[in-house]
């Protein structure tokens, strides 16, 4: 390996996709199992199954992209719009369950008046619950989130790629870098989250220390591995 | 105790030093006696050797997990599971990778294991000081995870390719995709014994035993893997054996749950009959 200004650079990349990755899975409304009850406000999984699974659509996106040009704006816009799509359809046809089959409305328990459209919100909170459904808001924060995220993925994807020219041997770093940094920001909000109007969501700085710190050491591997074939 | 160690004080509760020298022997020197032997008897099917070295380090990665999880992280115990996985696959890659490129193939489990328990103790550092978890067992548990996720990927890779040639497993592992399988079904190894046995009645055995039958059927696939890439004859009998081991250990571990069981009862079918 040639240690150079490009080495650095690839650092960086890393480490602030992973910083992304990270500051990402606040933004993303996570119920974890009382959502799945329609107890609680999100979507009714966990953190990191919902980091991962827009990280990894924005990972294959940036794959895709990355395939026809190298240009790196495209391929992060790529990667970013493939992640909010992702997490977009799982919003919304989480909604639709919500609404038809388990028949409740959408309120959060967090604020009184929703940010964005500003309707009262305890009114509709259904007794012994933290809110129900997917509001406004925070379905605007998971798209967020989930863009957050798939930049994050195809910013730790493309270095990767340069680095080793090898596309399955980056997908799966990539992978590892990804699952490292959403666990560590799933733990920082302890499970659950409703979004950025969220009080857990000043908790950041913590998860964005943490992710700085494991993403420097994953990226001190990640410049040092070849591609092998 | 019922949080961390022994559970519930049953006879058969292992203390968690014994199990991690167990699972780094057993993996490490699995992983070792396989390639060896596939070497020296220019062979395949000693590959399956791997495998099994792997379910050591998961018997090791899944307690663990309990022991972690008992303190209840609020992310579910998958999160867990996909962190070991996750920490895992870089250290193999980076220890297979350096390995290669210092010029010595087979020191690639031993630059795995050291970069994966370094790297679990700080991440295990920083859950307990910068995220505030204050979980006394974090950062061994994670040292632990970490290095039983990467001897987990590391052994079934192994059992996929034959080799431990860096080029090797690039080319038979991750290329043709099998390494998903190997990280799903490894993750699965790892998180899910805990994940189906939590609860104020969990016992220490049940849940390893549980972590075994995991491992065979991950074997079951890695064998069906190994059909593609190594032949018949290697496959095959890999397949076989994660299914005996799978099949042994199923009626194990019914056995231990009907034993935990404070009744076993049948419930007749669906739907329930008006009394």
């Amino acid at each position: 390996m040639n240690f150079d200004i490009n080495t650095i650079v690839y650092i960086l990349e890393i480490l602030v996709g992973g910083l992304l990755v990270g500051i990402g899975v606040h933004f993303v409304p996570v119920g974890g199992a009382p959502a799945a009850m329609a107890q609680a406000t999100g979507i009714g999984t966990g953190t990191v199954q919902l980091a991962a699974g827009s990280g990894l659509t924005g990972l294959l996106a940036a794959g895709l992209m990355m395939s026809v040009t190298d240009n790196l704006w495209l391929i992060l816009a790529s990667g970013a719009v493939g992640a909010g799509i992702m997490i977009g359809s799982t919003m919304l046809t989480g909604s639709w369950i919500y609404a038809y089959a388990v028949g409740v409305p959408f309120a959060s328990a967090k604020v009184n008046y929703d940010p964005i459209t500003g309707s009262s919100q305890p009114p509709y909170v259904a007794p012994g619950t933290v809110g129900q459904g997917i509001p406004t808001i925070c379905f605007v924060s998971g798209l967020i989130g989930g863009m957050m995220g798939g930049l994050g993925g195809a910013m730790i994807y493309y270095p990767l790629y340069l680095i080793n020219g090898n596309a399955a041997l980056s997908a799966m770093f990539a992978i590892g870098i990804f699952l490292v940094n959403a666990v560590l920001a799933s733990w920082n909000i302890q499970g659950t989250i409703e979004g950025f109007h969220d009080p857990r969501f000043k908790k950041w700085p913590f998860a964005f220390r943490a992710c700085a710190i494991a993403s420097i050491l994953l990226a001190l591997a990640a410049v040092l591995i070849t591609g092998g074939a | 105790m019922s949080v961390g160690g022994a559970a519930g004080g049953a006879p058969s509760a292992f203390d968690p030093k014994k199990i991690r020298m167990y699972g780094l022997v057993g993996s490490v020197v699995g992983i070792y006696l396989g390639a060896i032997l596939n070497i020296a008897l220019n062979t395949d099917v000693f590959s399956f050797i791997g495998a099994v070295a792997a379910i050591f380090a998961v018997v090791m990665g899944a307690n663990s997990v309990r022991r972690i999880c008992a303190y209840g992280i609020g992310t579910g115990v998958p999160s867990i599971g996909m962190l070991a996985l996750g920490m895992g696959i870089i250290a193999v890659m980076f220890g297979l990778s350096v390995a290669e490129t210092l010029g010595f193939g087979l020191l690639g489990p031993i630059i795995t294991l050291v970069y994966a328990g370094v790297f679990g103790y700080i991440i295990g550092v920083l859950a307990n000081k910068v995220i505030k978890f204050n979980i006394p067992v974090m950062e061994e548990g994670n040292a632990d995870l970490s290095m039983a996720g990467a001897m987990a990927i590391f052994g079934w890779s192994f059992a996929v390719s034959g080799t431990l040639g860096y080029v090797d497993i690039v080319k038979n592992v991750l290329m043709t995709g099998y390494i998903a399988i190997i990280f799903i079904a490894g993750g699965l190894a790892i998180l899910h014994p805990f994940n189906a046995n939590l609860g104020p009645d969990e016992k220490q055995d049940r849940t390893l035993v549980n972590a075994i039958m995991v491992g065979g059927i991950a074997m079951i696939a890695t064998g069906i893997a190994a059909i593609l890439t190594q032949g018949l004859a290697a496959g095959l009998l890999q397949l076989v054996i994660g299914f005996a081991l799978w099949f042994y250990f199923f009626k194990m571990y019914y056995k231990l749950v009907k034993r935990d069981a404070a009744a076993v009862v049948g419930t007749g079918l669906l739907p329930p009959t008006v009394q």
